[in-house]
């Protein structure tokens, strides 16, 4: 079930009225509508998935009491390895298979082998497979560490491990932060409730507006490169930076402000990325969730910067380059890994990770958006054809035809808002997502009925998907 | 208790206060929306709402771009009007054939044939969402149309907003910067060089594609319509530098129901007035203004000689 479809909008105050019914009652009854709920909305895609899913819990659920049970440290290394070989061997199946077959394929043929006819797997590929797989095998770890009892109430584990706010696209929380809100009572209160609905508006901004607007010129422009000029390709780069982060940012604030209806609090996943000086400060507020799952679960287990200069710089590089794999079965994620990864090497031999002002502002805001090319390129040939292009063929910016005009104007002035309003919250220390310096409640409610209104004035209400439902 | 019916009493007033905010400033939009005089919206207000043209052309941008109705209306000495959308496909063809005919009867109309018109497009669903404004006044007809696109479409039609999503930057625009049409029509103006042919002689591939239920429906009803109000109807297949694939499905199914149905088509996609012609066209499947000139006058020819002699018998 998409966050941005009617569906959705029916089934979230449905769920909403039976969960808080049940608030003078155990937990357990709300955690066990969690669950239900959780099912329902995986399984909406494909009922299938739900089977992966309950399977992943299971696993996760008796390793993790496993691993308590072990006095001996050895017997609890096997019993990880046995979580962490599952999970990453679900997700190497169904997401990378095919991947891998056709990478060997076409290396051998490089090489002068002729293969052809080569079967691939007819696999659908389970939605936010790479989301809950990463947050259960934190708990296996965090287990392993003892940073964490394991639980044996499963009902609670298991709407942990598919709670549905944050399900398929994260943010990816850490069991020791999310999993004992699980097992306490959930408080009910107004502040809560409408933060929660604040963050959802501007989510909804975020995806319908921003994004959504702006993916018809990028879309326009990126799947038919050959048409296009270098002034066409650096705005459409500069609108994807924006779509991406709309995109992604705005399902995390949905997701965040759902779980806020529930009495949940999520990570906050994105802080203003746009206004770092330094890509080190971009990957600092990026995607934060995942940032410090590969910090904490690869970097530093690899020895983090704990170790010689050489070694450091490699755990950078393989962090990056894996963080890049995970984000999808494509080189052009594996060379955007690699790319973020040599950038932050250079910034450390630069001594540039502390930088600051507007100019770095912006060239830091350049080479993520470099980077971001290969991220959105259709294969690695097209993004260094969109390079090449730039540097050698400005020509003329392609402004759009018939609709695609209205949709980059709209798309531009959605960016307009929002870097104003994230100047706002950056620099004038506003704590509240959007501050509308009203004072009275009814008029601060005027002004949120009419964000709804922009949204759907201007909103793009066609079959899109989130971006990052494909990871 | 009493935080629930806080929590509750709060939620109804912005419920409330969303709901005024969109009829306030729906009805504003929609009212502006109705004020354009020219654009595309503007010559849908008109096939919708004014004309009372005799022949009326339908179809996509080839149809826009390829019938002149003054010459039109010289050589077959009525009235006509080009209601033609560029990018917009058989659904809307038929759901604006269905508005025009709650109005009017006119004579003819013309149903301009793009060779894939019947493959599956969810462009062509999204694309519908330039009849919502007329939504409300139009529910019988376009109701059945946009619930092939959502489920949930009496939800989304209840917001005003909704309705006029995304029009304000057409009308602002075509306000500051009017769109000259000539009723209807839109001359395109320049003509193709032989580098134009070379890189754009494309074979339609279209092995792959699948044909849409919904379209042959559309185009089924399309036909129903004109006969039972006793509308002449003909379809016509634009002249066009690229190579059609013989084994087009769309095309051969359409040309099937057509002699099921009796409806004529004249094809000029292999019309060798057209062969080479590079000064008539635009790009290799528009006409220029030159172009849509001589093809007018051929297809007002033919419906002279079969249309209106058909009349004439009667």
């Amino acid at each position: 079930m998409y966050f941005n479809s009617f569906d959705f909008l029916l089934f979230l105050p449905i769920i909403f009225v039976v969960y808080w019914f049940f608030q003078k009652r155990k937990i357990h009854f709300q955690n066990i509508l969690l669950l239900v709920a959780s099912y329902i909305f995986y399984g909406w895609w494909d009922y299938r998935f739900i089977a992966l899913i309950a399977l992943s819990t299971l696993v996760d659920y008796l390793v993790g009491i496993k691993i308590s049970h072990c006095d001996d440290h050895k017997f609890k290394k096997r019993w990880l390895l046995v979580s962490v070989f599952f999970n990453l061997g679900v997700l190497s199946f169904f997401k990378y298979c095919n991947f891998f077959i056709d990478s060997w394929v076409d290396l051998f043929n490089s090489i002068g082998y002729d293969i052809k006819n080569v079967t691939t797997l007819s696999i659908i590929l389970p939605v936010g497979i790479s989301f809950y797989t990463f947050q259960t095998m934190s708990y296996t770890i965090d287990v392993y560490r003892g940073k964490l009892q394991p639980t044996r109430d499963f009902i609670s584990f298991a709407a942990f491990v598919s709670f549905f706010p944050q399900l398929v696209a994260g943010p990816i929380e850490r069991a020791t932060h999310l999993l004992p809100q699980f097992l306490e009572k959930r408080k009910y209160t107004i502040e809560s409730i409408s933060y929660g609905v604040k963050l959802i508006i501007w989510g909804f901004f975020l995806k319908l507006v921003v994004a959504d607007r702006a993916a018809i010129y990028v879309n326009s422009v990126y799947n038919n490169v050959e048409y296009h000029d270098g002034l066409s390709l650096i705005f459409a780069t500069i609108l994807f930076a924006f779509q991406i982060y709309g995109d992604f940012a705005g399902y995390s604030l949905i997701a965040i402000g759902t779980a806020k209806l529930f009495g949940f609090n999520l990570m906050t996943n994105f802080r203003r990325p746009y206004f770092s000086a330094s890509i080190h400060e971009f990957w600092n507020r990026w995607h934060i969730s995942l940032s410090t799952w590969f910090r904490d679960y690869l970097y530093i287990p690899l020895g983090g910067n704990r170790v010689g200069r050489y070694r450091w710089f490699f755990n950078l590089f393989i962090t990056f380059l894996i963080s890049g794999l995970w984000h999808g079965a494509k080189w052009t994620f594996v060379i955007w890994g690699a790319i973020n990864g040599i950038y932050l090497i250079i910034e450390i031999l630069c001594n540039g990770k502390k930088r600051k002002g507007t100019l770095n502002i912006i060239s830091t805001f350049c080479f993520i958006s470099f980077a971001w090319i290969f991220f959105r390129a259709n294969s690695v040939l097209d993004a260094f054809y969109i390079i090449s292009k730039i540097f050698t063929k400005p020509g003329k910016l392609y402004i759009g035809s018939g609709d695609d005009i209205a949709a980059s104007i709209y798309a531009v002035l959605a960016i307009f808002l929002l870097v104003v309003i994230e100047f706002r919250r950056e620099y004038l220390k506003n704590t509240v997502v959007i501050n509308f310096i009203i004072k009275r409640e009814i008029g601060r409610m005027f002004m949120y009925a009419t964000l709804i209104y922009l949204i759907l004035y201007l909103g793009v209400f066609g079959n899109s998907q989130f971006i990052y439902f494909q990871f | 208790m009493k935080g629930y019916i806080t929590i509750f009493s709060k939620m109804v007033k912005f419920v409330i206060l969303v709901l005024i905010v969109d009829l306030l400033f729906g009805i504003i939009s929609n009212h502006v929306f109705f004020l354009q005089k020219t654009g595309k919206y503007a010559r849908a207000n008109h096939v919708i709402y004014d004309t009372e043209a005799e022949v009326l052309i339908f179809g996509s941008s080839h149809a826009h771009r390829h019938y002149v109705p003054e010459i039109l209306e010289k050589e077959l000495k009525t009235t006509a009007y080009n209601a033609g959308a560029e990018g917009q496909q058989l659904i809307y063809h038929l759901a604006l054939q269905e508005m025009v005919l709650k109005r009017s009867t006119p004579n003819l109309f013309i149903l301009n044939i793009d060779e894939d018109f019947l493959y599956s497009s969810d462009i062509a669903y999204d694309r519908l969402n330039d009849l919502h404004p007329y939504y409300n006044e139009f529910k019988n007809e376009l109701r059945p149309l946009f619930k092939l696109n959502s489920k949930f479409i009496d939800i989304e039609m209840f917001f005003r907003s909704y309705l006029v999503n995304s029009t304000i930057i057409h009308i602002i625009r075509y306000y500051l910067s009017p769109q000259l049409d000539y009723k209807g029509y839109r001359p395109l103006h320049g003509t193709m060089t032989t580098d134009q042919t070379t890189s754009n002689l494309i074979k339609l591939d279209d092995e792959a594609k699948e044909i849409d239920k919904n379209f042959v429906f559309a185009l089924k009803e399309f036909i129903d319509n004109a006969k039972s109000n006793d509308v002449n109807l003909v379809f016509v297949i634009s002249p066009t530098l690229k190579k059609i694939n013989p084994n087009n499905k769309s095309l051969a199914i359409i040309n099937k129901i057509a002699t099921k149905e009796n409806v004529s088509i004249f094809n000029f996609a292999e019309d060798t007035n057209f062969d080479n012609k590079l000064d008539w066209f635009h790009d290799p499947s528009h006409l220029n203004d030159q172009g849509a000139r001589h093809f007018t006058k051929l297809v007002s020819e033919r419906i002279n000689q079969k249309i209106l002699t058909n009349l004439e018998k009667k």
